[in-house]
């Protein structure tokens, strides 16, 4: 395995940071949407669920990858060799995947942070970074207009739909800021540019692009910040999903698939 | 979710830019934008097609009247077959080499 070496230790811990928190994001929001897999709406609606389900594990893999050259470490055992207290990915992907209403939500707001996130990332100073995120943002233009689409047609149904995504939407507000929750390196990481632009100001930009589309389906939402340990909170729930995707890998530890 | 998916969509793929648009199969979708959607992940998300055309179904003038596709008297004086050129052919390239060998 190689370690990239060319980066100061302080630097490097900063920089595996950044990039674990949203490989653990894209991974575990991968593993929550692909539970719909057989069971979504309607039959198309499965296969494009599941498809998207699955280009998140892909990004996922991706980054992890990219970490193990950082860290030294196999990207197979980053991804499944970690207790559930030691995933980074955001408090908004703490909940099980509730009904469609929820999912589509959750789905949502996750992907117009990401997408903020990523038009950030893309222009790191990184390089391996920003190649990587620019790539993934060519594939997350597709799951955002997804996520849109759903959210316009459950908003404006006629039936309990649009009560049901407000009842999402105001359940999942609070963490979902938790995407732009500080990391322990920032600092390090924007004076590098290797994050171009801090957390408090990605953050700023997304609720400025989301509320306009959220307020009027939920209602007025309240003003609120990221929370401190929005990336370390673990819940009931991800221990479940968690005991769930490592029971292959835990079968014989190391093993060579 | 019933009634939401009731319109037929036939999706046609392209391989290659030039290539002729072939008909792949058919999505239910409620309307134009998740119709491109489905079409994207049941004949794109592979990275298989170049370009897709969704076409809802009844915009498509069916024609399959035996009487005017099939009918029932000799049709081969129609088809090229009935003709042979080889002859013919083999007479005119003669008589082009005649002339520019003059």
């Amino acid at each position: 395995m190689t370690v990239t070496t060319d980066l100061d230790l302080e630097t490097r811990e900063a920089l595996a940071e950044l990039v674990l928190s949203v490989a653990d994001d894209e991974f575990v929001i991968g593993f929550w949407d692909s539970e719909w897999t057989g069971i979504a709406p309607m039959l198309e609606e499965d296969v494009a669920t599941s498809s998207i389900a699955q280009d998140e594990i892909g990004h996922a893999k991706a980054l992890y990858e990219l970490l193990g050259e950082l860290i030294g470490e196999e990207a197979d055992h980053i991804a499944f060799g970690r207790d559930a207290d030691g995933y980074r990915h955001a408090s908004l992907l703490n909940h099980r995947r509730g009904d469609w209403a929820f999912s589509v939500a959750r789905r949502y707001l996750y992907e117009t942070a990401d997408a903020v996130r990523l038009g950030a990332l893309a222009h790191s100073a990184h390089e391996p970074l920003a190649l990587l995120t620019g790539k993934m943002r060519r594939e997350e233009t597709y799951h955002l207009l997804h996520a849109e689409a759903w959210l316009r047609r459950l908003a404006d149904a006629s039936d309990e739909a649009p009560e049901r995504l407000a009842d999402a939407i105001r359940a999942l507000w609070t963490d979902a800021q938790d995407v732009f929750a500080p990391l322990a390196g920032e600092e390090v990481l924007v004076r590098s540019g290797m994050l171009p632009i801090p957390m408090r100001a990605l953050h700023a930009d997304w609720q400025a692009r989301v509320r306009p589309t959220l307020e009027p389906i939920a209602g007025s939402l309240p003003a609120t910040a990221p929370s401190l340990d929005g990336r370390e909170r673990r819940s009931d729930d991800f221990a479940w999903l968690h005991s769930e995707f490592t029971s292959v890998a835990r079968t014989e530890e190391r093993a060579t698939w | 979710m019933t009634g939401t998916a009731d319109r037929i969509w036939e999706v046609f793929r392209q391989e290659d830019e030039g290539a002729p648009m072939i008909h792949a199969g058919n999505v239910n979708a409620p309307d134009p934008e998740l119709a491109l959607h489905y079409a994207r992940e049941f004949y794109g998300r592979r990275g298989e097609s170049h370009r897709l055309w969704i076409v809802p179904r009844e915009a498509i003038t069916e024609l399959d009247d035996p009487d005017l596709l099939k009918p029932p008297f000799d049709r081969s004086h129609k088809k090229p077959g009935g003709y042979i050129i080889k002859h013919k052919l083999e007479a005119a390239k003669q008589r082009a080499l005649g002339e520019t060998g003059e």
